[in-house]
């Protein structure tokens, strides 16, 4: 929280270099709305099914979905590089659904990066200032702060063949960010990136959008990309929106079995019966107050793992065997099997605590605080 | 065998092959620079025949013309073959297989035959209307239409190269159309652009058969005017003309190279 505070308060003192973009976008961006867009390219092929959403202005939203879910077609249709089969695109309250992508003010930041090899890193970013026509004195003061802002303001005279490819994303996202988007759209561009680098430009996009206030929509096929940086995340499947919140809602309450599974959870069993007492699955009880489903998954970090003859017999303890261990540091990930072709995972933090070797039997406690009900 | 062994004879070969590549060129050559009107016996040193070539009409004709139909021809074959090799590009996901195919063809068809067809085309058609007599007009005709499949192919595979993104990008960037040709298209094009032209230049300066099935009286190139020389023996006059194309070929890659090598080294200006 105190480097948050920290953060900000650096922000500030640096504010009088991106004046001009606090200005323009009156320091919240604009916000979207979609009804009913729907994406067919073939008889058999539909990429959309009838999308409604609404996008609030300055918020990091992020589409997450497997590949081919629609995420990417989405953002193209917001961009005006794509059109919708049906449905109306609204940005800023004002319909655009007709108007093309160079009449569209809002930019994006493409997967490939899509540098210009002819131009150099300045005349890059300068690109759309340049297509409107602004004068040549305006674009390179705009260009110099915008890459100052991005920290690439050593980089400007570099050709784009020179630049590593943390260099060229931070120029891709330079080249959209300096013509003050109403919405900035950003397709999976991380995903070439290596792991640290990745996590580096994550923190900094966040930081960025809330100190710009645009409206950023992201779209990524990794959850925890899309947990770290996110106000709210839409998951897509098979061209339709699963889930729309949080990603703390996503993750601890998924509406179904796609958003439960795509969120990372692996311990979700059916629901065999249900009373007011607990509920029944292949592996045995459950006792506590649940709400009504058809499915139950549990959380694998609320789990307890202990010796065998250190079960104090009560409910919610069950015994078995471990199958596997996995290291990961601060945690020990432990898949356990309860019998009948059963198995679920619990990671316990390395604390002191013992390990436990594969084949040990051991007994699980379940928190009902991590026992989540829902509709398949 | 020896890799050592395979290697010594691959590096013998070069040899061989390059000697059979630039020992005749250099024959040529040396008997330009004859003083005897002959291709057997080294007299002397003279530049007589070269002072000869340039004071006979029939051949600076037919060098200037060469050169006439060669510029006029590439250029009108770039810029159609751009415009054709961007048209397939764009329109690459419909299904154009037949199309291409006819563009594609002549590049294989041999020119004995395509020069015959051109040859009985335009002389139908000036028997029949008066247009089109065969001459220099006719020649730039039928070079532009050999030449415009390779600067198709040219163009269309660089663009297939490119990132499709962007294009999306100069959308996104608020270019028009006519700003995305400007400011992106054509830069982006221009060394495939440059390359085609010469291509096409070269294409047409070293072409006898079509040109021979298509020229009139009056529009002799060099190729034809050497190959009516040569049947009544190779004189020293042609072994002149022929270094001259050596070396202005010479000149050109050499210029080429240094290009090439300029462009390579050049720092960016900083800023």
């Amino acid at each position: 929280m105190t480097g948050q505070s920290t953060a900000t308060a650096s922000a500030v003192a640096a504010e009088p270099t991106t004046q001009h973009q606090d200005q323009a976008s009156g320091r919240s961006g604009s916000s979207i709305e979609l009804h009913g867009v729907t994406k067919q390219f073939a008889a058999d092929s539909i990429a959309l099914r009838g999308i409604n959403l609404k996008i609030s202005g300055g918020e990091f939203f992020t589409l997450l979905g497997p590949s081919g879910c629609g995420k990417t077609t989405l953002l193209r249709i917001i961009a005006g590089l794509e059109n919708a089969s049906d449905g109306e695109v609204e940005i800023g309250g004002a319909s655009v659904t007709d108007v093309p992508a160079h009449k569209r003010n809002v930019n994006t930041v493409f997967q490939s990066y899509a540098l210009f090899n002819h131009l150099d890193v300045r005349e890059n970013i300068g690109f759309g200032l340049k297509m409107r026509g602004m004068d040549k004195a305006e674009i390179s003061k705009r260009v110099t702060e915008t890459a100052e802002f991005i920290k690439i303001g050593n980089l400007l005279g570099r050709r784009v063949d020179q630049l590593s490819g943390g260099q060229r994303q931070r120029v891709a996202l330079a080249r959209a960010l300096v013509n003050e988007p109403d919405v900035l759209l950003l397709d999976e561009p991380l995903s070439a990136l290596d792991a640290g680098l990745r996590s580096e430009l994550q923190l900094e996009l966040s930081r960025i959008q809330r100190r710009l206030g645009m409206t950023f929509i992201f779209v990524t096929h990794d959850q925890q990309e899309a947990m770290v940086m996110s106000d709210r995340v839409a998951v897509l499947n098979d061209g339709r929106i699963q889930q729309v919140g949080p990603p703390q809602q996503l993750y601890e309450h998924p509406e179904n079995l796609f958003v439960a599974r795509f969120m990372g959870h692996q311990n979700l069993y059916e629901v065999r019966q249900q009373d007011e007492s607990g509920l029944d699955t292949c592996f045995g009880r459950l006792v506590g107050e649940f709400e009504r489903g058809t499915h139950v998954l549990i959380r694998p970090e609320t789990m307890t793992v202990v010796r065998e003859d250190d079960v104090n017999a009560g409910p919610n303890v069950f015994a078995a065997v471990v199958r596997e261990r996995v290291y990961r540091g601060h945690v020990a990930e432990y898949t356990l099997d309860l019998g009948n072709d059963t198995e679920i995972v619990a990671t316990c933090n390395n604390v002191g605590e013992p390990m436990f070797d594969v084949g040990t039997r051991v007994a699980v406690k379940v928190q009902t605080s991590g026992v989540v009900t829902f509709h398949a | 065998m020896s890799s050592r062994g395979f290697h010594r004879g691959m590096r013998a070969f070069w040899y061989v092959m390059l000697f059979f590549l630039y020992a005749p060129l250099a024959v040529v050559a040396l008997y330009s620079f004859n003083s005897i009107n002959s291709s057997a016996v080294f007299a002397g040193v003279s530049l007589r025949w070269y002072a000869q070539l340039f004071s006979d009409e029939t051949i600076l004709n037919a060098f200037y013309n060469s050169l006439t139909l060669a510029i006029t021809s590439s250029i009108i074959a770039t810029v159609i073959g751009t415009l054709l090799g961007y048209g397939m590009y764009t329109y690459r996901n419909r299904r154009l297989g037949w199309l291409i195919w006819l563009v594609y063809l002549p590049i294989v068809m041999p020119d004995i035959v395509y020069g015959i067809s051109q040859m009985s085309f335009f002389t139908s058609i000036s028997n029949a209307t008066g247009l089109f007599q065969l001459g220099l007009g006719t020649m730039v005709i039928a070079h532009v239409s050999f030449q415009v499949p390779f600067v198709a192919l040219l163009i269309y595979s660089r663009l297939v190269g490119l990132d499709a993104m962007l294009f999306e990008a100069c959308h996104d960037l608020y270019a028009k159309g006519w700003q995305r040709a400007w400011y992106f298209i054509l830069p982006t094009l221009r060394p495939a652009i440059v390359s085609s032209f010469f291509l096409a230049f070269t294409l047409s300066i070293d072409d006898f058969v079509i040109s021979f099935f298509t020229s009139g009286p009056e529009s002799v190139t060099l190729p034809i005017f050497i190959w009516s020389a040569i049947k009544k023996g190779v004189t020293p006059e042609v072994n002149a003309i022929a270094t001259l194309m050596i070396g202005a070929v010479f000149a050109a890659a050499v210029i080429a190279l240094a290009f090439q090598y300029v462009r390579a080294a050049r720092p960016r200006a900083a800023d």
